[in-house]
């Protein structure tokens, strides 16, 4: 479905207008984001499918902004059935190029949507028409063979190959904001005479709209013709058809292309920094993504308690009080380091008034009993952490916890792979009880069953927490809900557990 | 003990409630100061845990846990 363009010059923007779009998601966190997009935009038309949720929203630039769980967020140019593949090469480049061809008028439409959306206001329209009188320039045969030669370096240049086909986005290194520039070359061409002869080539090269294409394919596409090659190909259509030029370092515009056999899809991303950058976070821990996502299952409420007795960084605590300021929130550590950094964090934030930290062992809290109203905390694991290879410290630090919380209180752990496999009991239930359970990672089907808010606990689940709770009595903790998720090269386990009184309700 | 005797009286004068004044700068002192070196002493055993950076470090000796 082909996105209707927008008129262009329809002066300021109203938040009303609804737009296509989509984001990407690091696995295991679709669903999570297809209820935020619900819930914070009033999104319509959401489609989640593995990485990526679709949706319908009628939300200006600062909202879109707030999206917690998403890696990037794109306006949504097209999105087709996946591309028949055949052996035939030329054809199928044929067809990709296609996808991407229009008219110049509809390229300019969606740019003048897309710089909305981004918040470059004002002088849209304006560069809309020297853009078209660009165009036009361009393309009533300015090609000499030095301007050919520069085109085919461009060429070149300009591809930027991103074959991740495995969970988890890479994060884009940030860049140097350019609207700065962007408004001098536009300015510039805005006194250009609007005369379609007399101008000089070199001069127009700088001033023309430059662009990227970012180009990702996996599945049956991929054996065929790589991403570099599909990339490449768009890039030349493109340059002939709209007269652009190819930047791969600071280009205005970046079109994102991603085939698989899901889906064929076109998208350009509104904002230059992934949205997991938070510009509130001075070092970053855990994924911010994963960090908010725990948060949203803890069922924090005004005046609500919420501890992490292993804060780190205070990654989690800085997500949580964002988002759900009316709360009380406390971070333990053992290491000064981490601390200092947590503390460093805190007040970028801004966030002193609402986080207080303690330097204390998870082990020995110095808080009283039943005193909190949720845990939340990233289980340290892995090499960096030498006191966590022994999974035997586990059943200590689950003791404080669930000390200190009170009943009904919920409990959100992030536990890794590894952890999961020491306790055996643990995967072998999960792969028995249910086959669409999250433990291998399969995320089609646990997108309809991940989000369980309420304490009806599957099967899956009981078995889950049954088994690795059994060793010691941590009766009082009742499993309520396992995700799995991706945390770039390694995937862990997001555990939700809840309180409850001796007569086993809360 | 905050460094501020000189602001507040030692002990609640009587009708406290309606001295302006004095609630300002016991809001001041229990809401806006933030302790950055010092130390927290529990009442009952009267063991001191000191406080760095705005951090109490309420780690327990060996001998203690």
């Amino acid at each position: 479905e082909a996105v209707p363009p927008l008129r262009p010059g329809l002066g300021k923007m109203s938040s009303a207008e609804p737009g296509r779009f989509f984001c990407t998601a690091g696995r295991g966190l679709e669903p999570f984001l297809a209820r935020e997009v619900r819930a914070r935009l009033g999104a319509t038309e959401v489609d989640c499918v593995s990485g990526k949720v679709f949706f319908r929203a009628a939300a200006g630039p600062g909202e879109l902004r707030k999206l917690r769980s998403a890696e990037r967020l794109f306006l949504l140019l097209k999105k087709h059935s996946p591309l028949p593949v055949s052996g035939n090469r030329g054809k199928m480049l044929h067809e990709i190029k296609n996808l991407v061809i229009e008219e110049p008028k509809y390229w300019l439409d969606i740019i003048s949507v897309w710089r909305r959306l981004c918040g470059h206001e004002g002088k849209a329209d304006d560069v809309s028409q020297e853009n078209t009188l660009a165009l036009k320039r361009k393309s009533e045969g300015e090609t000499n063979t030095a301007s050919k030669r520069q085109k085919m370096e461009q060429v070149r240049a300009f591809v930027s190959e991103e074959c991740q086909v495995e969970a988890g986005e890479r994060c884009v290194a940030p860049e140097r904001m350019s609207s700065q520039e962007c408004w001098i070359e536009s300015e510039t061409s805005s006194e250009f005479p609007s005369k379609g002869s007399g101008e000089n080539p070199t001069a127009n090269e700088k001033l023309s709209f430059s662009f990227r294409v970012s180009c990702r394919c996996s599945g049956a596409i991929a054996k065929i013709l790589t991403s570099q090659e599909i990339g490449r190909a768009i890039g030349i259509a493109l340059v002939k058809q709209c007269g652009w030029r190819a930047d791969l370092r600071d280009p205005d515009l970046e079109i994102f292309v991603h085939l698989n056999d899901i889906h064929s899809v076109v998208g350009i991303p509104l904002f230059r920094l992934p949205l997991a950058n938070r510009e509130y976070i001075k070092t970053a821990g855990l994924r911010s993504t994963v960090a908010w996502a725990m948060a949203s299952l803890a069922e924090i409420s005004a005046g609500a308690l919420v501890l992490d007795p292993m804060c780190g960084l205070g990654t989690i605590l800085l997500e949580a009080a964002k988002e759900w300021p009316e709360a009380c929130y406390w971070g333990a550590d053992i290491s000064d380091s981490q601390l200092e950094g947590a503390d460093g964090n805190i007040r970028t934030a801004g966030l002193m008034d609402k986080i207080e930290l303690l330097k204390a062992s998870v082990k020995a809290l110095p808080l009283p009993s039943e005193s909190f109203d949720s845990v939340i905390s990233d289980i340290p694991f892995g090499k960096k952490f030498k006191i966590m290879n022994d999974a035997q410290l586990l059943p200590d630090i689950l003791q404080e916890m669930e000390r200190v919380l009170r009943v009904g209180g919920t409990v959100v752990l992030l536990l890794s792979q590894d952890l999961r496999k020491l306790t055996d009991g643990l995967t072998k239930c999960a792969r028995s009880d249910s086959p669409e359970a999250t433990a291998d990672g399969n995320s089609e089907a646990a997108p309809a069953k991940a989000l369980r808010v309420h304490g009806n606990s599957s099967s899956l689940a009981h078995g889950v927490g049954e088994s690795f709770l059994s060793s010691r009595h941590f009766g009082s903790l009742v499993p309520d809900g396992v995700y799995a998720v991706s945390l770039g090269k390694t995937d862990a386990f997001i555990h939700k557990y809840r309180k409850v009184s001796a007569a086993g309700n809360w | 003990k905050l460094g501020h005797p000189s602001e507040l009286p030692p002990e609640p004068v009587p009708n406290y409630e309606a001295d302006e004044e004095f609630l300002r700068r016991l809001h001041h002192v229990l809401l806006e100061v933030e302790v950055l070196e010092g130390s927290l002493q529990c009442p009952d055993s009267g063991r001191r845990f000191p406080i760095s950076k705005g951090v109490p470090n309420m780690l327990l000796t060996e001998d203690e846990a």
